[in-house]
């Protein structure tokens, strides 16, 4: 009897060993993990996303345009893009311009912002003191220069790295 | 499960402390509110020198509720506490800063701003 359980504690020890050896440390991951490799190709492309919209919303002459990476920092999303216009009809412009040019370059359509609680259709309203565009790894936030320094964003994600821009340097 | 005359705490630096749903928004006759969904509610207790005073009327979205909250894997949230984030008309939070947990259902929801300003999303 003890020579029996000792040969099936081998056994499984040696089965650990091998699964150990096969799959490391993880046994079990959920299915919505992505491999280093990819998630090195998604950072790339959300990157080009990122700095792409960035880049419109200069061409609109947005002020103060900063790309932070968030992943480290939060799970939902990886890039931060931090904007100010200076009047709401600008905040319009800046947003109408990267919704198209999402949609037409990368397929990519935003999440409504939280104007669309309660009645109205989401994401077609009136611009917004403080306006958000959700396009998942990437999070467009365009503020008036009041609601900038009041929210103060960058501050809350101040250990963010923050990301150089081609066109401003 | 948040109805009218219900008391929730408030999870943001707005000045506001303690609020009494008075309404939920959405539908003309629903009985409960969730996570996630708006309340107009007064403020029954309030910081000293802030802007938002007592009994004054507040929109609020709900952040936490004693509730369960199931997801469709299987995993189920429940928080210590009710509690709610003052908003504006606009949807804007009215304060700066998010305290404690939150779901991650308020950005499915469109509450992304409230989402960035939180510490911790679960």
């Amino acid at each position: 009897m003890a020579f029996g359980s000792d040969a099936s504690s081998v056994d499984t020890d040696d089965m650990f060993d091998d699964l150990f050896k096969k799959h490391g440390k993880v046994i079990y991951r959920s299915s919505d993990h992505k491999s280093a490799a990819a998630e090195i190709d998604d950072d790339a492309e959300s990157l080009s996303f990122a700095v792409a919209a960035a880049k419109v919303a200069s061409e609109v002459k947005a002020g103060d345009i900063k790309v932070l990476f968030v992943k480290p920092l939060v799970y939902w999303t990886r890039f931060f893009i931090i904007a100010t216009a200076f009047s709401r009809p600008q905040i319009d412009a800046i947003g109408t311009k990267i919704r198209d040019m999402a949609e037409n370059k990368y397929g990519r359509f935003a999440a409504g912002d939280s104007k669309s609680f309660g009645r109205g259709p989401a994401g077609e309203s009136k611009p917004n003191s403080w306006t958000l565009l959700d396009f998942g790894d990437v999070v467009v936030h365009i503020f008036l220069p009041q609601q900038r320094a009041f929210y103060n964003l960058e501050e809350f994600y101040g250990n963010a790295t923050v990301i150089e821009l081609p066109f401003q340097s | 499960m948040i109805q009218p005359q219900t008391h929730l705490n408030v999870a943001d630096n707005s000045g506001a402390r303690e609020l009494m749903c008075i309404r939920i928004i959405g539908a003309s006759n629903r009985r409960y509110a969730h996570i996630g969904d708006v309340i107009v509610a007064v403020i029954k207790e309030a910081v000293p020198n802030m802007p938002l005073e007592r009994s004054e009327v507040v929109r609020a979205v709900i952040v936490r509720t004693c509730k369960e909250l199931k997801r469709d894997n299987g995993m189920i949230i429940r928080y210590d506490d009710n509690a709610a984030v003052v908003i504006d008309q606009e949807g804007n939070p009215k304060g700066t800063r998010i305290f404690g947990a939150i779901a991650r259902e308020l950005r499915q929801l469109n509450f992304t701003k409230i989402v960035s300003l939180a510490p911790e999303v679960l």
